[in-house]
């Protein structure tokens, strides 16, 4: 066991400014006395891919919403043996999580007998399952969006409500309802969200294992090549650009106005002036749901935006590939090419097998791991771009409608309310209305507490929080923990050492080789996506974690680093897809490198050195 | 006696071995299957037999040994075969060659010329037998001009008297006077850098990487073990260097045009720290190196040679391979055994992976 150890959660040392943050979350996301003893016995990490931001009350309905599913199917419906669920903490408006420890010897042995047979199902039958998933899944989406949310609350209900038979309710209980039934949407689309997840990355570490058995030497890239996809839903947004910009590209009038600077609102009303324009807009309408229901962001934070509600992004991309096309490039990927190159290391790999047993468990390893892995790429688009899309649009109008009536300053501040203090919100609008004329509400009340909000999250901001609290265990069974925030032995120490080093001292970064490569060349750090204006052709690109809506970026960028992210993460699927090399989950990229320094990109090796500062 | 006893390289192959010996036979082999070797031709044993009978060097060899007599087993009389080796390489070398047969190798040294577009293009004279004896008989670097061509293959052929070979002969109770061996007389690449690389790891057998080592000048720096070479660590499926060690190296095998003899030289300090080979080449190197295995159908140990003049990727040349034979032969057992993939994965979700702190 480590000497070394993080502090506990209650030694932490908040600055003044955050006085009251807890204030902002349920009691239940809080570390607690009266569970002390339990939570100084865990190893806690600051969870960078889900929360890398303090985290606004109520977009931590997400990360509610996933401990409950990811945990229940480890434990209860799939019941991987020794591994139990992750919990979650807030602390300082971050959040962090640990992987539970194991359960009594009893428990595991309960639970092998129940995951060998259920597991043995969703393999066998997977294919149809993901029919069936996809189209519930859809039905959700739409359920969510037809959630009916009054616009503002009548002066007198109308006549229509009272005959020929009465509505029975009022638009003020409609708001109470749509509230709960929205929340509750959200809960049950992430219980779909994690219904082969956790199969889908433990064959993954499984096909792993075996690899790394029959090939000692093989780099974590080559795997992530064999067992990509590349025909899966999260390219498709992207696709649909390319499509629309080569549609446009066929009609001189509309690939001028595609071509020319300026706001997309007004691109969209040249367009609308002219006949080709109209037709290339209406097949734009046609595709926007739900392939412009993608994130701009990670999909986890109202902030982020969408495609849909920031056109700029994806017309600028079209700009870009319209200007493409005119210099003759191909922008689409080539899903042949990318195929074939999959099939040249599996069958290259299969070559060095020395005998027949072998050979056939490596085939059989894979079968399963590919059988199920597309499952990891598809569900990410349906769950966190499109439904959160529809979600945030959603929240809106319950805002504009708290707005309206004097609830709230801005639409937007909705978010500083969490799931639970919102239907009170809801309630005092309803009351008030009900109660007649001339009847105050606590507007002024939830006014203030907004303001004194946005104050504590734009100081938690400014704080560095700590990556760790206790003391790091011997070892971890939770598979999500390995694969996706990719704990590891290094990865802790490499936190412990962590603060000791000024950023401008560092001058070689450590990360997950994610696609293999070396070039050489000037970083471009971009912390937001409005930043991605600033890029220029051939730059490295430096990003805390990138998702489907950069995809068309990295037609751009020499390479790729990350500071969040697996070998699985977004930024090392896509980087694969495109042969750049990548660097992911480094931790510190994107603070102690400055756009303009000179990097050298190992993607083979993980390693990313700074060969000349700025 | 077959008529022909001259070939270019690519007139031979493989299945040539007892005529031009082995050495010969591989490049043949290696050029035909379109890998880049420098060009050249060979000599077949038959030529060897011709030049001894027809000049009267086998007659005075023999005449000689009839005066000649020591125990091969015998370690003092190694001065006497000493002396015996001196003598004998003395008779052959100051044979002359039948005129015809002077006249067909000046023919073909012009060929060379032509092919390489250089008047006295430099050469190499190898000796290539049928059996392979690595380091048996001499090798003669940067031969320039018809003369010295014709009198060198004398000299290779001579070098089947050096002492060790005559001792080795005795032992066995083989003629004495006489051992056909092949000559290849090949173009010398104006070395940047050469070496040798293995088609897999040689220090652990994994088959999915390649290995490449590298000096300046010439490879027989490498071969010979006298300086330290820079390595390259090669992954063979992704083709992408893996890891480096860049060596020190203080000295390169190279012609001195003054004393018109190869060289050890000392290197100037800004290159002795410097990889001897760019990303490019070492690529390229391994796809060559994955190549003849895939061609031969086994592990691979190749040298090679990166010309100075040429440009990338035409100045990457092979010189010389061999099946590899340490790891090729050893038979690894199941590594993973017979195991469904459902099997592996309930085994790997039952076992924790482990986070030592």
């Amino acid at each position: 066991m480590a000497e070394k150890k993080f502090p506990f959660a209650n030694e932490v040392k908040l600055p003044k400014e955050l006085e009251g943050w807890e204030e902002m979350y349920p009691v239940i996301r809080l570390f607690s006395k009266d569970r002390d003893e339990w939570e100084k016995g865990q190893f806690w990490f600051q969870d960078k891919i889900h929360a890398p931001e303090p985290l606004y009350p109520l977009d931590d309905i997400f990360q509610e919403a996933w401990q409950i599913a990811l945990s229940g199917y480890t434990t209860r419906v799939f019941c991987i043996p020794p591994a139990q669920g992750i919990a979650q903490r807030l602390l300082g408006c971050y959040m962090y999580i640990t992987p539970v420890a194991p359960p009594p010897p009893e428990i595991i042995g309960e639970k092998a007998e129940l995951f060998g047979k259920r597991v043995f199902y969703v393999f066998e039958n997977y294919d149809k399952m993901w029919e069936i998933w996809i189209n519930k899944f859809q039905k959700l989406g739409a359920e969510l969006e037809a959630v009916k949310v009054p616009s503002d609350l009548p002066k007198y209900v109308p006549d229509s409500e009272v005959f020929p038979e009465p509505r029975g309710y009022t638009d003020a209980y409609q708001l109470i309802e749509s509230f709960n039934t929205a929340v509750s949407l959200i809960f049950k689309a992430w219980q779909f969200h994690f219904e082969y997840l956790n199969l889908a990355y433990l064959a993954y570490l499984m096909f792993n294992d075996a690899a790394r058995k029959l090939f000692p030497g093989i780099k974590e890239s080559a795997i992530g090549k064999m067992v990509a996809g590349a025909d899966v839903y999260m390219f498709r947004p992207e696709e649909e650009l390319c499509r629309l910009s080569r549609l446009a590209h066929a009609h001189k009038s509309v690939a001028d106005v595609l071509r020319s600077d300026g706001p997309a609102a007004q691109k969209i009303e040249k367009l609308k002036a002219i006949d080709s324009g109209r037709i290339w807009l209406e097949e734009l309408e046609r595709v926007k749901n739900p392939w412009f229901f993608v994130s701009c962001g990670s999909g986890w934070f109202h902030y982020e935006g969408s495609w849909i509600d920031k056109m700029d992004v994806p017309f600028n991309y079209m700009k870009s590939y319209i200007e493409r096309l005119d210099k003759g490039e191909k922008i689409e990927r080539s899903l042949t090419a990318i195929s074939e190159e999959r099939d040249r290391i599996l069958a290259e790999y299969r070559s060095f097998i020395k005998t027949d047993e072998d050979r056939k468990s490596f085939e059989d390893a894979y079968n399963v791991v590919r059988t199920i892995y597309r499952y990891a790429e598809d569900h990410l688009f349906w769950v966190e771009h499109w439904l959160h899309t529809i979600w945030f649009a959603k929240v809106r109008e319950f805002g504009a409608v708290l707005q309206k009536n004097g609830l709230l300053k801005e639409v937007d501040d909705i978010y500083l309310f969490n799931r639970f203090e919102v239907p009170m919100l809801i309630e005092d609008l309803a009351t008030t209305w009900a109660l007649g004329v001339g009847v105050p509400s606590r507007g002024k009340y939830w006014m203030e507490l907004a303001e004194k909000r946005k104050k504590i999250l734009d100081a938690a901001r400014k704080w560095v929080a700590v990556p760790g609290l206790g003391v790091p265990p011997a070892e971890v069974s939770e598979p999500f923990t390995v694969m996706l925030w990719g704990i590891t032995t290094d990865k802790v120490d490499e936190w412990l050492k962590g603060t000791d080093q000024k950023p401008g001292d560092v001058k070689e970064l450590k990360g997950f080789a994610s696609s293999a490569g070396v070039v050489e060349g000037p970083a471009r750090v971009l912390k937001q996506l409005e930043d991605l204006v600033t890029l220029k052709d051939g730059e490295i690109m430096v990003v805390p974690s990138t998702n489907p809506s950069w995809a068309p970026v990295f037609t751009k960028v020499k390479a790729a680093v990350t500071d969040i992210g697996g070998l699985t993460s977004h930024a090392a699927i896509v980087s694969r897809e495109y042969g750049l090399p990548a660097v992911t989950g480094t931790g510190i990229a994107t603070s102690v490198i400055k756009t303009g320094d000179i990097l050298k990109v190992d993607g083979g090796t993980g390693i990313v050195t700074i060969v000349k500062r700025a | 006696m077959a008529e022909k006893w001259i070939y270019w390289l690519e007139e031979v192959c493989q299945e040539h071995n007892n005529l031009v010996g082995k050495k010969c036979a591989n490049l043949g082999e290696l050029t035909k299957a379109g890998f880049r070797v420098p060009p050249g031709y060979a000599l077949s044993v038959d030529a060897y037999a011709r030049f001894m009978n027809e000049s009267g060097a086998r007659e005075d060899v023999l005449k000689y040994l009839s005066t000649f007599s020591a125990d091969p087993d015998n370690l003092s009389h190694t001065v006497r075969y000493d002396e015996a080796s001196k003598i004998i390489r003395g008779i052959v070398e100051s044979k002359k060659m039948p005129s015809d047969m002077e006249k067909t190798i000046r023919e073909y040294y012009e060929g060379l010329c032509t092919r390489t577009k250089c008047d006295d293009t430099p050469v190499a004279t190898r000796s290539a037998g049928p059996v392979s004896h690595p380091g048996q008989y001499e090798t003669y670097l940067h031969v320039k001009g018809k003369d010295d061509v014709v009198q060198n293959v004398i000299r290779v052929w001579a070098s089947t008297f050096n002492t060790r070979s005559i001792i080795a002969r005795a032992r066995l109770g083989l003629p004495m006077e006489y051992d056909p061996i092949g000559c290849a007389v090949l173009t010398m690449v104006d070395a940047k850098a050469a070496g040798v690389m293995f088609s897999l790891n040689p220090t652990d057998g994994d088959m999915t990487k390649v290995v490449i080592e590298g000096n300046w000048g010439l490879g027989e720096a490498v071969v010979s073990g006298s300086i330290n070479p820079d390595r390259f660590l090669v992954d063979k499926i992704l083709l992408q260097v893996e890891e480096r060690v860049i060596s020190r190296k203080t000295m390169e095998f190279v012609y001195n045009e003054k004393k018109r003899e190869m060289e050890y030289k000392d290197l100037p300090a800004e290159l002795q720290d410097v990889p001897c080979l760019e990303d490019k080449e070492i690529i390229e190197l391994a796809k060559v190196s994955k190549k003849i295995e895939g061609y031969f159908g086994c592990p691979q140990d190749s040298e090679w040679v990166i010309s100075k003049s040429l440009p990338f990727p035409e100045n990457v040349f092979l010189v010389q391979t061999r099946p590899e034979t340490v790891w090729s032969k050893k038979q690894k057992g199941p590594l993973l055994g017979q195991k469904s993939g459902l099997e592996m994965l309930i085994e790997r979700a039952i076992t924790p992976t482990k986070v030592k702190m």
